[in-house]
């Protein structure tokens, strides 16, 4: 598949903070790259940087094989964090309005319109006013405005945030299929089932720095180790735990609550069976979300 | 020059055109309130008010007041427009709505956003101050006023220039204002002098208003337009008037589209 976004060594200053620092990533066509970390990680700053919102202090973004962002600016779609459409108009003018921001025009506007009002579900809200559809069909307009010029590269900057499960896995089966069609997509999240599912290749962001890339499994394996021990923790266990992990050098725990989730590759967790025998915990598989719990321990 | 030739872009005229399409879709709304402003003042200043005074003197000839106050509203109407458009709306569409920062995620840049934004305000003014010119002339023909109407079609550059001037006037503020509520402060600190100091509605002798005037463009708008009308030298005045639009341009729009990318794009 052709290299649709090649960026490297971005680097991003705000507010005398360096938020970016010396991001490399790749997305090909037909291929959803998912770009993660907690909260203040610079994903947003990244995304923004990649769709001409802000300029790269250090570092270099290719799209489509060019570095004039002006040049290709025809080929990215985008949407953005917030509902960024025009509210002066109906959901069918706001995709009619967007198309007129493009050159060479898009072919067959009224056509493309109601291809997009149909594939997005929007036909019963056409002629409504933004402001007045639920989250969930906001979203969707906004992902159809992305696409009216029919873009090589979609950038969607956490478009499932807010909503809820049934209109989240709705956008999920859309990227689904524009990925299916061939577009490159880069998206930001902070739901760790949402990466997992819709990503082919993960970019972890900490603190401004990638701390991992690649598939799913294999960001998991780097990061977080084989297995996840679950503990629901007791004032008599605290402290032999906490001890065991120190002599092992594997840091403070992560969890929530009373229950701490253990990342521990193989031969750890059967030294952890032989340490504590009488201690009752879960077993099971590492997830994202576990990633993020160690993220957030291990945050400056 | 970027700055400049974004006036001249597709993408400036999409911006415009998206306006334009906005507020053709219900004119006769729109178009009813600046027609009726007018009159209504004529009504109230010019013959109501004005039925009280003798004639004015301006230029060295005694005119009526009616007939001085005319251009003035012109002048009023090709300020007023531009400037709010680019204060209130603009801060809408760009605060609120974040209709810029959907038209910037396509190949719309911010220097587009902001000429959009002026070269409408502009055209907007230039229409309603258009409409006003009309309303004279109807009342030229019935007499109740003298004016040399034939000369009116003048108003349309030098209203749309003007429009431009204040209306990157109005987007610096929109640039730094952080809530709509501190509007008031531009009306207030800005606004209302340079109305009081312009000679729209009422002729300014004392020493200390027309050496403030003289740098207020909106005077020289007004005494330019009041001279062509009325048949008197009006080159000072347009002159000036050219000049300190060109410098406010020249200024303020590069300025404004500093400011607008810092705040909307973070920049």
């Amino acid at each position: 598949m052709p290299t649709l976004l090649e960026a490297r060594g971005l680097v991003k200053h705000l507010g005398g903070r360096r938020v970016v620092d010396g991001v490399d990533l790749v997305c090909h066509a037909g291929e959803v790259l998912g770009l993660l970390g907690p909260n203040g990680a610079g994903k947003t700053t990244t995304l923004r940087m990649l769709y001409g919102f802000l300029r790269p202090e250090a570092g270099e973004i290719r799209i489509d094989g060019s570095t004039d962002l002006a040049q290709v600016k025809r080929q990215i779609g985008v949407c953005t964090q917030n509902d960024t459409f025009d509210g002066d108009f109906n959901v069918e003018q706001n995709l009619e309005i967007a198309s007129t921001y493009f050159r060479p025009r898009p072919e067959r506007v009224p056509e493309r319109v109601r291809e997009l009002i149909e594939r997005f579900g929007l036909g019963p809200y056409a002629t409504t006013r933004p402001e007045a559809l639920s989250g969930g069909f906001r979203r969707r307009l906004m992902m159809a405005r992305a696409l009216i010029h029919r873009p090589r590269l979609l950038f969607l900057d956490e478009p499932t945030t807010g909503l809820d499960p049934q209109a989240r896995m709705a956008v999920w089966d859309l990227v689904d299929g524009l990925r299916a069609e061939g577009l490159g997509i880069v998206l930001t999240t902070h739901y760790m089932d949402e990466a997992e599912r819709l990503s082919d290749a993960l970019t972890v962001l900490a603190a401004g720095r990638v701390v991992s890339q690649g598939t799913p499994k294999a960001v998991l394996g780097d990061l977080v180790g084989e297995h996840v021990v679950v503990v629901d923790v007791q004032a008599a266990t605290e402290a032999g735990i906490t001890a065991w992990l120190a002599t092992r050098g594997l840091g403070a725990p992560g969890g929530v609550l009373r229950e701490w989730h253990l990342p521990l590759r193989g031969d750890d967790l059967a030294d952890f069976a032989r340490a504590f025998p009488a201690l009752r915990y879960e077993v099971r598989a590492p997830t994202l979300d576990d990633l993020f719990l160690k993220l957030a321990v291990t945050r400056p | 020059m970027k700055w400049l030739t974004a006036a001249f872009a597709w993408q400036s005229r999409a911006v415009m055109g998206r306006h334009v399409r906005l507020y053709f879709a219900d004119w006769p709304i729109k178009l009813l309130p600046p027609a009726l402003e007018p009159v209504t003042m004529l009504i109230a200043f010019g013959l109501g008010l004005g039925a009280y005074m003798s004639g004015i003197q301006w230029q060295g000839r005694e005119v009526s007041y009616l007939t001085f106050v005319g251009p003035g509203m012109l002048a009023y109407a090709a300020f007023m427009t531009p400037f709010f458009q680019a204060l209130f709306a603009a801060f809408i569409r760009m605060h609120f709505q974040r209709t810029w920062e959907g038209q910037l995620t396509t190949q719309i840049e911010m220097p587009h956003v902001v000429w959009g934004e002026i070269l409408w305000a502009a055209a907007l003014g230039t229409l309603y101050a258009a409409i006003v010119a009309c309303v004279l002339a109807l009342l030229r023909v019935f007499g109740v006023l003298e004016l040399e109407v034939w000369r009116l079609p003048l108003l349309i550059p030098i209203a749309f220039l003007a429009g431009c001037a204040f209306a990157s006037v109005g987007l610096c503020f929109t640039a730094v204002i952080p809530t709509i509520d501190h509007m008031n402060l531009p009306i207030f600190l800005l606004v209302l002098p340079l109305g009081f100091a312009s000679a729209t509605y009422f002729p300014i002798d004392h020493p200390v208003l027309i050496a403030i005037a003289t740098v207020n463009p909106l005077y020289h708008l007004a005494e330019g337009l009041r001279g062509l009308l009325l048949g008197a030298p009006a080159l000072y005045h347009l002159a000036a008037l050219t000049l300190s639009c060109v410098v406010l341009i020249g200024v303020l729009v590069p300025l404004a589209m500093r400011l607008l990318s810092k705040r909307v794009l973070g920049e």
